[in-house]
């Protein structure tokens, strides 16, 4: 990422769209729009200072959701660039609210709030569609009740638990006890203010709120406004105490996620959704437990699914590592359903093919390995570009060319493909990079066939 | 005919192509649509099956 934004021979343009394609292989004009950032980005600097003081608090995105970040943010620590970008829907100076404490912050004055789209015309010879995937979105299969159980998850947002630089620095928290964590924090400075109030009276009157709404109970004052006033905040600070104390409770019993179900072809190799196999859910779920693992020697995971696709260089042997080693049971069936045990616990339903059975099983947290999805964006993408896409909406290629699209002079790689891991992903950029290469030499090669 | 490159994602794919055609002496314009490059695999900790560190 670094060589990128820092090589002389490419210009780097993040937060941009390409919007019109025109002309032929050799010879394209492209119109690119460079959204506004509200941030000047040679003068940026990239310290986050601005984010630091900004009020507005919105979902972050590169979390999964799982944290937070400010409307004025950087996408992810080690982000190139490093220029940071305000959220138009959320900043409220953009939303005409008084605010622009980033501007105020800024030591280098790279906040414009006047900042506006800029429209770029570039001449190129090649193009490459590199435009990833999407993951998919589990919420549309109802008996895995993602979103309805906190603690069933998909890979991602595991992965983003398992970095150090994720929401929970690393450790294993459900996010069910997350969230109750975040409302015990709301209701303490709940309390914490009423609280306030409460020592106002007890100063003011030279009584212990208790002893003093006591009295009142039994009818001892004579009707006092002030006095009602005391009651009733002092009746709201005991509505507040009475949930905290037991959600407290409840946390006192919290420890990270130790037993892990991995649920294998979540939207894959499921004719509801995507017939295809994604190629990199069943390795991604097994280093997954094997990390899982890593930070807690007690783990135990069991990945349920039809079979285990371990093919690439060294894949069985991680497969078998992982049994042996880091705790991994694997069992051959498909998951039914999912449902709610007790404390925030999943209970998984399988069908053990090997046993002939249905079976039940309690699990700390389930982790769904959901399927490589074309990216949203794929279908305008491809209009603009003048190119086809496939059935499943992936980029269309010819077997005999597979870098190639159904455009003379546009290539393709990645997931952009088609689903593939890394590795892959890799030695087709290298490929659709010599093929580009190869049609601005001078040289022309013979199609192979 | 125009020598430059245009790479559209700026993923690990997009990356790895941006960086052959650059070392190979060719301009590249890499257009990506969010704020910062690195795509889905600077959202993954670790990647198999080595276990490095994938950013």
């Amino acid at each position: 990422m670094l060589d990128v934004g820092r090589h002389p021979n490419i210009e780097l343009m993040a937060y941009s769209q390409v919007e019109r394609v025109e002309g032929q292989s050799g010879d394209f004009s492209v119109t690119v729009r460079r959204k506004a950032r509200y941030v000047e980005e040679d003068k940026c600097t990239g310290c986050g200072a601005c984010a630091e003081k900004c009020p507005t608090k919105v979902s972050d995105t590169f979390n999964e959701g799982l944290g937070t970040r400010r409307a004025i943010y950087s996408y992810f620590a080690q982000g190139i660039p490093s220029t940071h970008t305000i959220d138009p829907e959320y900043c409220r100076q953009l939303n005409g609210k008084k605010c622009g404490v980033c501007k105020k912050t800024c030591q280098a004055d790279a906040i414009n709030f006047d900042q506006e789209d800029r429209v770029v015309e570039l001449q190129v010879g090649a193009i490459i569609a590199a435009t990833g995937y999407e993951v998919f979105d589990p919420s549309c299969i109802p008996e895995y009740q993602y979103k309805e159980i906190a603690n069933v998850v998909t890979a991602v947002e595991f992965e983003r638990l398992l970095s150090a630089s994720g929401p929970t620095g690393g450790h294993l928290d459900r996010p069910a006890d997350l969230a109750i964590e975040a409302e015990i924090e709301a209701l303490e400075k709940k309390a914490q203010k009423s609280q306030r109030v409460l020592d106002k009276f007890e100063k003011k009157y030279g009584e212990a709120s208790p002893k003093f709404y006591e009295k009142y109970q039994k009818d001892e004052f004579e009707d006092d406004e002030d006095l009602k006033k005391w009651a009733d905040k002092y009746d709201a600070h005991m509505g507040i105490a009475g949930p905290l104390d037991s959600l407290k409770k409840k946390a006192e019993g919290f420890g990270v996620a130790k037993r892990l179900a991995f649920i294998q072809c979540v939207g894959s190799r499921d004719f509801r959704f995507y017939p295809f196999c994604s190629s990199y859910c069943c390795m991604h779920s097994i280093k997954e437990a094997i990390i899982a693992q890593e930070h807690e020697s007690e783990t135990t995971s069991t990945i349920f699914g039809m079979d285990i696709r371990a093919v690439g260089k060294g894949f069985e042997e991680y497969k078998i590592r992982g049994g042996n080693q880091s705790g991994i049971t694997y069992v051959r069936g498909r998951v039914a359903e999912i449902t709610q045990g007790p404390d925030d616990n999943p209970v998984v339903w399988y069908e053990d093919t090997c046993q002939r059975r249905v079976r039940n099983q309690e699990f700390d947290m389930v982790i769904l390995a959901t399927a490589c999805a074309p990216s949203n964006g794929i279908k305008e993408l491809a209009q603009v570009l003048g190119i086809e896409i496939n059935e499943f909406g992936f980029l269309k290629t010819d077997p005999s060319q597979p870098l190639d699209t159904t455009r003379a002079g546009i290539f393709t790689c990645g997931c952009a493909y088609g689903p593939m891991d890394i590795p892959e992903s890799i030695v087709q950029a290298s490929g659709a990079a010599a093929r580009a290469a190869q049609i601005l030499s001078d040289f022309q090669m013979r199609k192979a066939s | 005919m125009n020598k430059d490159i245009l790479v559209i994602g700026g993923g690990i794919a997009g990356i790895q192509s941006s960086l052959d055609l650059a070392e190979m002496g060719y301009k590249v314009y890499m257009v990506e649509r969010l704020p910062s490059i690195g795509g889905k695999m600077a959202q993954l900790d670790k990647t198999f099956p080595t276990n490095d560190c994938a950013i």
